[in-house]
């Protein structure tokens, strides 16, 4: 059996809600001698699961189910309240990418920027940079401020800046989501090329065509659990089938 | 039982040697972006500053030679202060969009944020030394050296305040608005438009302990008196920097995990 590069065992995580949140000295000045109760969030309880080498796994949810908590924690942004995560390679997340760019920058700065932060040299990112731009179809616009880039734009660049970032795990949210069909085919492609070159790779996505085309394992999460793993196409079915339940049924055990 | 246990493989900190440069890079870029003379401007700042307060105050105090150069040292170190303690405050809030992205040491970004200030500096004291040298007053070696080392401890200082005060602020929105009213207050305790020797003895020990204090009263000494303080007092100097340093890491080191959760 292929050794996991990432194990998560126990994993529960929880934020206190902003709107009950003191945020400023005055906030906290006035309430000295007051409790106000925190209301607690619950957005992951008890995760457990194991991406294996070279392994492409699929997770699936809905909105709000803790997807994006989950690939944060794995990525080390997040810390888990409680359980145990442990990881056995680099990883590179392509994280919200559409937004987070120094607009007063141009292309060029911002890509290294980026790509120094996901743990590229300066070295390597010079020879990458062409590559970079023209992943992105930016090459007219590599000295234009982001600041003038639409979010098309600039989401492309990030993608572009990552994929040629990976150095072992990648991990996504909503790859394919972004760009024109020539540029979800370049990024399908890259992905492809990836996992043929043994990366493991931790993929989000809502498209239960994508999960069963692109992954050979996937898990489904609901509420913050994860109520279904499997074979990939099985979970997106099931995936299918939870958005059309009412309640869903959670409980019904995975078919096949 | 509750347990928690994150282990990612070290990624190297030598990786990481290429965002400090960037972030430098970039933030200097930024902050002359679009000016009129663009880096020219950055690095004419402090010389023009200088000559400009010089020849104000050679007219407005022309009876006290001593007091102007007192006072262009003495407010040059307080800008720095000021500027580099605002721009460490904000770091973690104004480089969020980069610790969203990617698992790295957010120290980094909290430390190089004072290199625009650090740059500024570092031409003012180059012009500072290089004008009295001009006119016959040169410090020595000696002096250059300690004045460095005065310089790095405020770097220091600055750090160990920026480390604390950039996690605190992520659960404290108006802490910038409070160091604003600190610093502006500060400029009084500390004695730059007016000698320490007007103030009685025993209230001397409490300004020194606001850092700006003793490193402006110590570069002075060093510059253009000629005089080195006494070892108890470099002591202190230390002792003070290291406590600042160390409270700031301790803060940071508590809050940073979750900082990312805060932006």
């Amino acid at each position: 059996m292929r050794t996991p590069v990432v194990e998560v065992s126990g994993v529960s995580k929880c934020f206190t809600i902003p709107s009950v949140r003191r945020e400023t000295v005055r906030e906290h000045a006035l309430d000295l001698f007051r409790r106000r109760p925190q209301e607690r969030l619950s957005v992951l309880e008890s995760v457990s699961f194991e991406l294996r080498r070279g392994e492409s796994l699929g997770l699936m949810g809905r909105n709000g189910s803790g997807k994006s908590t989950l690939l944060k924690i794995v990525s080390g942004i997040y810390p888990a309240d409680t359980g145990r995560v442990l990881v056995r390679a680099a990883i590179t997340p392509i994280l919200e990418l559409g937004v987070g760019w120094n607009p007063d920058l141009d292309a060029i700065d911002n890509i290294e920027l980026l790509g120094t932060v996901m743990g590229m040299t300066l070295k390597e990112l010079r020879s990458a940079t062409a590559e970079i731009l023209e992943f992105a179809e930016l090459e007219k616009f590599a000295h234009m401020e982001l600041r003038h880039y639409s979010s098309g734009m600039a989401a492309r660049l990030a993608y572009a800046v990552a994929f040629r970032a990976v150095r072992d795990v990648l991990i996504l949210d909503e790859i394919f989501a972004v760009g024109d069909a020539g540029f979800k085919e370049r990024c399908q492609a890259r992905y492809r090329d990836l996992h043929r070159a043994g990366h493991s790779m931790l993929l989000v996505s809502h498209e239960p065509r994508t999960i069963a085309s692109f992954c050979d394992r996937a898990l489904l999460l609901e509420s913050g659990r994860i109520v279904c793993s499997g074979p990939a196409d099985v979970v997106a079915d099931r995936y299918l089938s939870l958005l059309t339940e009412d309640p869903p049924d959670l409980a019904r055990p995975l078919a096949r | 039982m509750v347990s928690v246990a994150t282990t990612h493989v070290q990624q190297g900190q030598g990786r990481f040697a290429g965002l400090v440069w960037t972030l430098i890079r970039t933030d200097f870029k930024t902050r002359y972006h679009g000016t009129i003379g663009g880096f020219v401007w950055a690095l004419l700042k402090p010389l023009t500053m200088f000559l400009v307060l010089f020849a104000v105050f050679s007219y407005v105090f022309a009876s006290e030679p001593q007091y102007k150069l007192d006072l262009i040292i003495g407010l040059f170190l307080y800008e720095f202060f000021q500027e580099s303690t605002k721009a460490g405050l904000l770091s973690i809030r104004a480089k969020g969009y980069l610790l969203t992205k990617a698992r790295f040491p957010s120290w980094i970004v909290v430390v190089t944020s004072a290199s625009n200030a650090v740059i500024t500096l570092t031409l003012f004291s180059l012009v500072l030394v290089t004008f009295l040298t001009l006119t016959g007053r040169a410090p020595g070696p000696a002096g250059v050296a300690l004045f460095t080392v005065y310089q790095v401890l405020f770097f220091l200082i600055v750090a160990g305040f920026s480390l604390g005060a950039s996690v605190l602020f992520m659960r404290y929105r108006d802490l910038n608005q409070v160091w604003e009213v600190v610093t502006h207050a500060g400029f009084f305790i500390a004695p730059i438009i007016y000698p320490i020797g007007i103030l009685p003895e025993r209230v001397h020990a409490y300004l020194y302990l606001w850092p700006p204090t003793p490193i402006i009263l110590f570069s002075r000494s060093v510059l253009l008196d000629g005089r080195t303080p006494s070892a108890l007092a470099h002591l202190l100097l230390v002792g003070e920097t290291a406590i600042v340093l160390a409270v700031g890491a301790l803060i940071y080191r508590a809050r940073a995990p979750r900082v990312a959760e805060e932006l």
